[in-house]
């Protein structure tokens, strides 16, 4: 009952409904306009809300992340520049559709099954989190280094160029997440006297660094987009197409929920196994896939944004970030003195159960917005890059001005940011580096407290691992996926390399 | 993404820059060392030791990768300035940092409508009327959204104190 009552709470308070709403309808833009990430937002939220009520800043979060795993579709669409690459698989069919003239039924369609995808996802969260947090409960120090070693990995290898690549990326985080003053010897780590690095690396400036002022240096590359106009008419979808792509949503979704929940999995791979799975299990569609057809735009909206629920999952219960969105938003709990984890539902379920509402509510906009103001959409997402990216950095600098007024904040923010352009363009991603930051820390204490409860004898250290039934489980994934480099995975890669194709 | 290119060949600057990787990683496993040696297991050291080891492996096989691919031209050196700094980043950045520089000095009205301006007029090249008007329209919607709705304390400025 209670759970119900906390379920509402941004059902029946204006003020956060208005919140919810404005933050979904700023997260689709977000999406849509290429060059501006669902992240980057996120990270320039946090420092402007990290002095309201945690509620009503996850009620603005919430909000702009469901937003934002939609509108990238709709650029897909019209323009067939996919405006987030969550939405990389629906421009295959989605593009083909427009140039029919059939934009305004794509457009209807995607959205209905997004909020679809969104509704599976968000029931599979309320679900099984609490099974998971019953489960987790009984995690050790050492379940949380694996856990936290998995995930990092996990991003590094599904989304960067090479293996390599991510693996020094999420280590490279993990150093960064280092400096300063340890928290259980008070020793400095490379603190070299200064009083400023023994408070650690600001990492929201890090974030904005790296998602923000870099995106926008390497979108300078790339100043000139032509736009397409298309034309738009009908929007809402026919009852017998939704009816008819009903089990394939569902199949979609359920993709989607289970590789969301997966730590360092996200949307955009989501999307791409559910666009190949449902092209090899229709094998007539009425048009073939790659020319409009209506099953490649269902199954990887219905499926990114169902992993948006499932991304919750290991980030609400364990503390682990699904994604690279789910890994600002943990740095945005730690800044309102939170600590997702096991404890977090059990200590503060209300937080639980209104995230939970709070993200249907916004599902519920969703719908609304996605149905509606598709005309004015077109004229806003033409913003050329040119005025965009002056933009972006006046944002990001203010945002990281903003969390302690510190104008040193700003120079790590722009030093970052530099780094950052550097590591794009040879091909590093810096989703692996935030997560490193953000869990490193964690996954430093609990090997520590590993260590010293099996008493500083390594023998014995390393026999923990295999000796305990959890430990055995991770450790024998951690090892699977690490010593073969992902063999394990490369069916999988593949496959989703041979979908981008 | 940078991603699309030729595999097979190296982007201009790459190896410098997988060098300097490998640097950086060797100063970090230093540096972490320094921080409590071999002294224990559950030291504050180990944690960075072992980041930064992991950063020097993972450096050292992704060497190995670039000295696989090709190079990618003789005149290495311009095609890096072309393709990588080219002169626009350099003077974006140049303007970036003049302006978080001026921002506590000046206060964040005038060095975000200075640093707008320039942009706007060096990126969209529409002149400088149309950037000056979209300067004000930019910045009258920051204003309003983040110092009066999110209530943001945007910064004053030492110089000019009391005027904005």
């Amino acid at each position: 009952m209670e759970a119900l009552a906390n379920l509402s709470i941004s059902w029946l308070d204006p003020w956060l409904m208005f919140l919810t709403a404005a933050g979904t309808l700023a997260g689709i833009y977000v999406g849509a306009i290429p060059g501006l990430s669902v992240t980057m937002a996120t990270s320039i939220l946090i420092s402007f809300t990290f002095k309201w009520q945690v509620n009503e800043a996850l009620a603005l979060i919430a909000g702009v992340f469901i937003g934002g795993v939609y509108g990238g579709a709709r650029t897909a669409i019209l323009l067939n520049i996919p405006g987030a690459p969550s939405a990389i698989a629906t421009a295959f069919d989605g593009y083909p559709l427009a140039k029919r003239g059939e934009a305004g039924e794509a457009i209807g369609l995607t959205t209905v099954m997004s909020v679809f995808g969104g509704f599976v996802g968000i029931l599979a969260l309320a679900l099984m989190a609490p099974l998971i947090t019953s489960f987790a409960i009984q995690f050790n120090s050492r379940d949380y280094l694996l856990l936290g070693l998995i995930g990092i990995l996990l991003v590094g290898t599904l989304s960067g160029e090479s293996f390599a690549k991510g693996a020094f990326a999420g280590a490279l985080g993990v150093l960064i997440g280092m400096v300063g003053l340890d928290p259980m010897t008070a020793e400095g780590r490379f603190t070299y006297g200064s009083i400023t690095l023994m408070g650690g690396v600001p990492y929201i400036a890090a974030m904005i660094g790296f998602f923000g002022v870099a995106e926008a240096l390497v979108q300078l590359h790339n100043l000139d987009l032509a736009t397409i106009k298309q034309k738009i008419d009908r929007i809402i979808p026919k009852l017998s197409d939704v009816k008819k792509y009903f089990w394939l949503a569902m199949r979609a979704s359920g993709i989607g929920t289970i590789i969301g929940a997966l730590p360092g999995t996200g949307g955009d791979i989501a999307a791409l196994l559910a666009y190949d799975d449902a092209k090899r299990t229709t094998p007539n569609p009425e048009v073939p896939f790659g020319e409009g057809a209506k099953e490649g735009l269902v199954a990887p909206e219905a499926a990114n944004n169902a992993a948006v629920g499932g991304a919750f999952v290991p980030m609400l219960t364990l503390g682990i970030p699904g994604d690279a969105v789910t890994a600002v938003i943990i740095g945005a709990l730690f800044i309102h003195g939170l600590k997702p984890g096991p404890l977090m539902l059990i200590e503060t379920p209300h937080l639980f159960w209104f995230t939970v509402g709070n993200l249907l509510l916004a599902n519920v906009f969703l719908l609304i917005f996605g149905l509606t103001g598709v005309r004015i959409f077109t004229k806003i997402i033409e913003c050329p890059k040119a005025v965009l990216i002056p933009l972006i950095i006046v944002l990001s600098s203010v945002g990281t001005y903003a969390i302690q007024n510190n104008p040193s904040h700003v120079y790590w923010m722009l030093g970052f940011g530099v780094i950052g352009y550097f590591l794009k363009t040879y091909g590093f991603q810096v989703g692996p580096i935030i997560l490193g930051v953000i869990l490193g820390p964690m996954m430093d204490s609990n090997y520590r407290r590993a260590m010293i409860g099996a008493r500083g004898d390594i023998g014995t250290f390393l026999w923990d691992f295999v000796s305990h039934p959890i430990s055995f489980m991770l450790t024998t994934a951690f090892v699977l996926m690490l010593l073969s480099q992902t063999p394990l995975w490369r069916p999988l890669t593949a496959r989703i390399r041979r979908t981008r194709e | 993404m940078s991603g699309a290119q030729k595999e097979s060949l190296r982007r201009p600057g790459e190896m410098v820059f997988s060098i300097l990787l490998i640097v950086f990683s060797v100063t970090a496993f230093w540096q972490s060392y320094a921080i409590s040696g071999l002294r224990g297991l559950s030291e504050p050291g180990v944690f960075p030791m072992l980041a930064s080891a992991t950063m020097l492996l993972s450096s050292l096989v992704i060497m190995r990768e670039l000295m696989a691919k090709g190079s990618t031209s003789q005149d290495r050196q311009s095609s890096f300035l072309r393709d990588i700094v080219p002169l626009r980043l350099l003077v974006v950045v140049g303007f970036i940092l003049a302006y978080v520089v001026a921002m506590p000095l000046i206060g964040f009205v005038f060095s975000s409508a200075v640093f707008l301006f320039a942009s706007f007029w060096l990126l969209w090249r529409k002149g400088p009327v149309i950037s000056a008007a979209l300067t004000l329209a930019s910045l009258a919607i920051v204003y309003i959204v983040f110092r009066m709705v999110f209530q943001v304390v945007l910064p004053g400025g030492s110089m000019i104190r009391g005027i904005i």
